[in-house]
C-alpha cells in the first residue's frame, strides 16, 4: 500500500509538470507558435494525465481528461481549425483538468457542474455536428501477431479460463461459434446492441486481470451473450500455461453507448485487443480484424493507437508515445516482455521537456518520450537534503573549530598542518556551495502558477489583461521558492484588480484595451529581484492618502512625499478596493505581503506614476540556509548582524554624539542625524550603557529604510553563517532572528535589526547616570 | 549509564530521577533523550528566568532550561557537576537543567498518586502525579507544561 502511495505521489508530482507544459504549450499556442509539435506536445500531457489517473482508478479525472484528449486529437489531425477561441476554450480546459488533478490529490474540490459544462464545450467543439455516437478515440492496443494460433488444433475447454462461476453475475454456457448462427443473427440490427470482442493478451492475465471480471462489468451494462472462440487453442502438449489463446465475442444489449463499454475496459486497456461494434458484427469480420494484422482495421474510427498506426508509425506518426512502446510489446513471441500498462509507463519525463517546442529538433518520437541517459533526472526526497545541508553546516563548524584550535597551538601556518586545514577549508566551501546548488530551482515552479491566476482574475473583474514573464529561470533556493508564491500571487491579484483599467477606460485613455502585467525574476548583487509591473493607472494618491487619513492610519496634517504615500498601502488596515469583491477585500493586505517578505529577510517597494502603471520590486536573499553577517560583541555576548542591513560601520567622535532629551543620543553621520541604539541595553545585557566612543558604531538601515546607529564593544568580522531555528525548539524571541553556530561550537544569535530598531522606539531606555551622558 | 530496559508492559513504566533542590523528581524515560554535563549556554534577550539560553547540541539550538526556577525555586547555579536531561515534549526538545540524575525507577500505577491538595499552584502546575518508592517521594514532571506557550510575537 504504502509502495503504491508512493507511486502516487509521483503521479501527481509528473501531473503537475504535465499540466504546466500542457499550459505553457497552450499559451504558445494563443500566441502564434503554433507548430505541429506544440500541439502534439500538448496532448500527450493530457494523454499522459489519463493514462496514470486509469491507472489509479480515478474516475473522473479520466473522463474529463478523455474529453480534452479527443478534442486535442481532432486539432493535431487538423480536423478542426484552431482558432483563438478553441485556444481560450482549451485553456479553460486546462484549469478544469487541473482542479481535478488536484480534487484528485485531496486538495480542494472539482465543481462537478462546471466541469460538466466544459466537457460539454469540448464535445462541441469536437464535433460541431455532434454525430449521435461519435467514435471515441480511445487508445486501443495493436493487433498482436499470432500467426501460430491459427493452425493450432482446436480443442475444447469448457468454463475454463480460471473463472469461477458462483461470482459472477450472469449465467455462463459454453458454445461453439457457427457463423452462420451470427450472420443470421446479425439481421436483427438494433441500435441497443453492441458486439464487444475481446481477445486478452497473456499480460492481461500476468497483471492478476480476469476477462470473467470484464464480463461481469459488461453484464452490468445490460443483458450480454459472451461465445467463446477457443479456435485457436493449441492442443494440451503445446499449451503454454501463461499464454492467452481465447476470443470472447459478446453481444450486449444496453442503451448506453460505446463510452461506457469503453469504461469497462479502461484498466485493461492494452492489455487486450479490443473491437466495439454496434450491431451485431459477424464474428467472422472480427475475427479477421483480429487476427491479420498486414489488412488495415476496416474501421473508419480515428482510433489514435490501433493497428494503422502500429504500421505508420514510424513514417507519419511523429508523436505518440504509447505505440513506441507498444511496439516493441509486439514481439514474435506470445509472452511479450512484462512491461507495465503502456500509458502510465511513458509519461513524459519532466527534465527533457523544460519548455513545449523544445522537441522541435526533429528527434524521432522514442527519443523524445525515453529519457536519455544524459537526461535523467533524480527525484530526492527534500528532507534529505536539508539533512544533507545540516551536515555540512555542522561541518563548517567543525573545520573552523579545529582552525581556531589548531591557531591556539602556535603552529606555523607554513606547516603541513596548517596547509593541510586551509585545503579543508576550501574543500569545505565548495562542497556546502555544491549542496547549496542542489536546492537552487528556477523560479519557473512558482511562476508556473501564474497565467492561470491572471486569467482568473482578469475574468473577475471584467479587465483584459496580458501576462509576459521573464527571467523564469533564475534560480533561487527552494526554500524561498516556497513562500514566493503568496506575495507575487498577491502582488499580481492587485495589479489587476488595482492597477489595470477597465477595457473601456482604457480605450479612452488611449491605451490598448489588454493591459500587460509583467513578472520578471532576475539576480542584484546576491540577491533574488522580483518585479510585477502593470501598465496601468498607477496609484491614486489624493485616494490613498484620504483613505489612510479617514481610517487614522495617519494624522491628516502630515504632509507626504509622493513616495511616502504609495508606501501607505503596506499599513496594517489599509485597502483601496471600494467595495470588496472577489478578488481584494479577502483579509490579505499588501500589510501581510510585506511581513511575509520581510520574514523572509526580503525588502518590498513600490514606484508608480500616474497614468503609466505601478512596479512592486521584491528582494529577497537567495538562500535561507545562510547569511552573510558581521559578528560583533555585544556585553559579553557574540552577535552577528545580517550584513544586508549594514549600510557601514565608523568609530564615532565624541563631537559626533549628541544628546537629545533625557535618555537619547543621536549621531551625526554627514549632517543627518542618527539615533544611537545600544544593543546590550535593548536586549537587556547590561543595565547602562557605556560611552559610545570606547564601541563601534553599525549604520544600519531597516526595512522601511529608517536607519539607526547600533552600538556594539567590538566587530570580529564578517562570516557566512549557517541559519538555526529558535522556533524549533522554543519560541520567536524578539530583537532575534534566529541563531548559528560559531567556529568555536557556541550558539550565536543573529539580531534582527528592524525589531531591535522599533523595541528602542516603543520602551526608550531608563535614565541612566546624566553625567554619563554629559561625557558622551 | 544504566541502559534503558525497552521491555514495557502495560502496567510498568520506567521513569528517570533526578535531584532538583534537596528534592526527587522524575519524567518517563520514553521522553528523555539523552543527558549531558553542563556547558555555558548563550543567553536569549527578552526571555523569562527560567531560560538558562541555548547551547548547540550538534548543530541544532537547545533552549535549556532552569528546572528549579520553572518550578518557583531558586535559579540554580551550575557547577561542573550539573548535568542537564534532553527532553522531547510535543514537536520541542529541550533541555532541562537538574543537580544530579539519580536513577532509573520500574514503576506500575499503582504506585502512583494524585498531588496532595496542600501544593502551591506551580507544583500543581507542573506536577502529575507523586510516585512512593522505598520510601522516598518522587515527583513525576508533567513535560508538556514546561514549555511556554509559543506565541507569535508583533514583528
Amino acid at each position: 500500500m504504502d509502495e503504491l502511495e508512493a507511486i502516487k505521489v509521483t503521479f501527481f508530482q509528473e501531473c503537475e509538470e504535465l499540466l504546466a507544459d500542457l499550459e505553457g504549450g497552450l499559451l504558445a499556442i494563443q500566441d502564434g507558435n503554433d507548430d505541429g509539435d506544440t500541439v502534439n506536445a500538448v496532448f500527450r500531457a493530457v494523454h499522459s494525465i489519463k493514462g496514470g489517473a486509469g491507472a489509479f482508478g480515478l474516475e473522473p479525472l479520466v473522463r474529463f481528461a478523455h474529453v480534452f484528449e479527443t478534442l486535442l486529437d481532432a486539432l493535431r489531425s487538423n480536423e478542426i481549425p484552431g482558432t483563438p477561441d478553441l485556444t481560450a476554450l482549451l485553456l479553460r480546459a486546462s484549469d478544469v483538468l487541473a482542479d481535478h488533478v488536484s480534487s484528485a490529490r485531496g486538495l480542494g474540490v472539482v465543481d462537478m457542474d462546471a466541469s460538466a459544462a466544459m466537457a460539454a464545450e469540448l464535445k462541441i467543439a469536437t464535433d460541431p455536428n455532434a454525430a449521435p455516437a461519435a467514435p471515441a478515440p480511445v487508445a486501443a492496443a495493436p493487433v498482436e501477431e499470432a500467426p501460430q494460433y491459427v493452425d493450432a488444433a482446436p480443442i475444447v475447454i469448457g468454463a475454463d479460463d480460471g473463472m469461477d462461476d458462483d461470482d459472477l453475475g450472469f449465467d455462463f454456457q459454453p458454445m461453439t461459434i457457427t457463423l452462420d448462427a451470427q450472420a443470421a443473427d446479425a439481421a436483427v440490427l438494433d441500435d441497443n446492441v453492441w458486439t464487444v470482442s475481446i481477445r486478452p493478451k497473456s499480460d492481461l492475465y500476468r497483471k492478476a486481470n480476469e476477462t470473467a471480471l470484464l464480463l461481469r462489468e459488461l453484464s452490468r451494462l445490460g443483458p450480454i451473450q459472451a461465445t467463446l472462440d477457443d479456435s485457436a487453442m493449441p492442443a494440451l502438449e503445446f499449451l503454454d500455461a501463461e499464454a492467452a489463446y481465447v476470443t470472447w465475442s459478446v453481444r450486449v444489449e444496453t442503451d448506453q453507448g460505446e463510452e461506457a463499454i469503453r469504461e469497462v475496459f479502461e484498466f485493461v486497456d492494452g492489455d487486450c485487443d479490443l473491437e466495439i461494434t454496434r450491431g451485431e458484427a459477424p464474428v467472422a469480420d472480427v475475427l479477421a480484424t483480429l487476427l491479420d494484422v498486414t489488412a488495415p482495421a476496416p474501421e473508419p474510427e480515428p482510433e489514435l493507437e490501433a493497428a494503422p498506426v502500429l504500421i505508420e508509425a514510424p513514417v507519419e506518426e511523429p508523436v505518440m508515445a504509447a505505440p513506441v512502446v507498444e511496439i516493441a510489446e509486439v514481439a514474435p513471441a506470445p509472452a511479450p516482455a512484462p512491461i507495465s500498462a503502456p500509458a502510465p509507463a511513458t509519461p513524459p519525463v519532466a527534465a527533457n521537456a523544460p519548455a513545449a517546442p523544445a522537441e522541435k529538433g526533429g528527434a524521432k518520437p522514442a527519443q523524445i518520450d525515453v529519457p536519455g541517459p544524459g537526461q535523467s533526472v533524480i527525484r530526492v526526497d527534500p528532507e534529505r537534503i536539508d539533512h544533507l545541508i545540516d551536515l555540512v553546516g555542522e561541518l563548517v563548524i567543525n573545520q573552523a573549530m579545529l582552525a581556531q584550535r589548531v591557531g591556539e597551538y602556535g603552529i606555523a601556518p607554513s606547516s603541513n598542518l596548517a596547509m593541510g586545514l586551509d585545503e579543508l577549508e576550501q574543500l569545505t566551501r565548495q562542497i556546502q556551495d555544491s549542496v547549496m546548488a542542489i536546492r537552487a530551482q528556477p523560479v519557473k515552479s512558482v511562476f508556473q502558477r501564474m497565467p492561470r491566476l491572471v486569467r482568473e482574475v482578469a475574468n473577475m473583474t471584467g479587465k483584459q489583461a496580458r501576462l509576459v514573464m521573464d527571467g523564469e529561470n533564475t534560480e533561487v533556493d527552494k526554500t524561498v521558492i516556497e513562500r514566493l508564491a503568496d506575495p507575487i500571487t498577491h502582488m499580481l491579484r492587485n495589479a489587476i484588480d488595482h492597477g489595470l483599467e477597465s477595457p473601456e477606460e482604457r480605450k479612452a485613455a488611449g491605451k490598448n484595451p489588454e493591459g500587460v502585467v509583467r513578472l520578471a525574476a532576475l539576480h542584484r548583487s546576491g540577491r533574488i529581484v522580483i518585479e510585477v509591473q502593470d501598465d496601468g493607472k498607477g496609484i491614486n494618491r489624493e485616494r490613498v492618502l484620504s483613505i489612510a487619513v479617514n481610517k487614522g492610519l495617519i494624522s491628516p496634517d502630515l504632509t507626504l512625499t509622493d513616495e511616502e504615500i504609495d508606501n501607505l498601502i503596506f499599513l496594517p488596515g489599509f485597502s483601496t478596493a471600494d467595495k470588496i469583491s472577489d478578488v481584494s477585500g479577502r483579509g490579505v493586505g499588501m500589510d501581510v505581503v510585506k511581513r511575509s517578505v520581510q520574514a523572509l529577510g526580503g525588502r518590498i517597494s513600490i514606484s508608480s506614476r500616474p497614468g503609466l502603471g505601478s512596479t512592486f520590486t521584491l528582494s529577497l536573499p537567495l538562500t535561507l540556509a545562510v547569511l552573510d553577517g558581521m559578528v560583533v560583541d555585544v556585553a559579553g555576548e557574540t552577535l552577528v548582524i545580517p550584513l544586508a542591513c549594514i549600510v557601514e560601520s565608523l568609530r564615532p567622535k565624541l563631537e559626533e554624539i549628541r544628546p537629545l532629551g533625557p535618555t537619547g543620543s543621536v549621531l551625526a553621520v554627514r549632517d543627518s542625524f542618527v539615533p544611537l541604539i545600544d544593543v546590550g541595553l535593548t536586549l537587556n545585557y547590561r543595565s547602562k550603557s557605556p560611552s559610545a566612543t570606547e564601541g563601534v558604531v553599525l549604520l544600519v538601515e531597516g526595512e522601511d529604510g529608517s536607519r539607526a546607529a547600533l552600538v556594539a564593544d567590538a566587530i570580529h568580522g564578517q562570516r557566512q553563517v549557517v541559519i538555526k531555528s529558535l522556533e524549533q525548539n522554543y519560541q520567536q524571541v524578539e530583537g532575534v532572528a534566529a541563531a548559528t553556530i560559531l567556529g568555536d561550537g557556541r550558539v550565536a544569535l543573529i539580531l534582527d535589526v528592524d525589531a531591535v530598531i522599533n523595541l528602542r522606539r516603543r520602551s526608550p531606555p531608563p535614565v541612566v547616570d546624566p553625567t554619563l551622558i554629559a561625557a558622551e | 549509564m544504566t541502559e534503558p530496559n525497552t521491555t514495557h508492559s502495560n502496567e510498568t513504566r520506567e521513569l528517570i530521577s533526578f535531584r532538583v533542590v534537596e528534592q526527587e523528581y522524575c519524567v518517563d524515560i520514553m521522553a528523555v533523550r539523552e543527558i549531558r554535563g553542563w556547558s555555558p549556554a548563550t543567553t536569549l534577550p527578552q526571555s523569562p528566568s527560567y531560560m538558562r539560553g541555548v547551547i548547540n547540541l550538534r548543530g541544532a539550538v537547545l533552549p535549556i532550561m532552569d528546572l528549579a526556577c520553572r518550578i518557583g525555586m531558586p535559579t540554580t547555579e551550575p557547577n561542573v557537576r550539573s548535568v542537564f536531561i534532553v527532553v522531547q515534549a510535543g514537536d520541542r526538545t529541550v533541555g532541562l537543567l537538574v543537580d544530579a540524575v539519580s536513577d532509573i525507577l520500574s514503576i506500575t500505577d499503582d504506585m502512583c498518586q494524585p498531588t496532595p491538595d496542600i501544593a502551591c499552584e506551580n507544583v500543581r502546575h507542573f506536577v502529575k502525579g507523586i510516585i512512593s518508592i522505598e520510601g522516598r517521594m518522587i515527583s513525576e514532571i508533567s513535560l508538556d507544561r514546561l514549555l511556554p506557550e509559543r506565541e507569535a510575537l508583533a514583528a
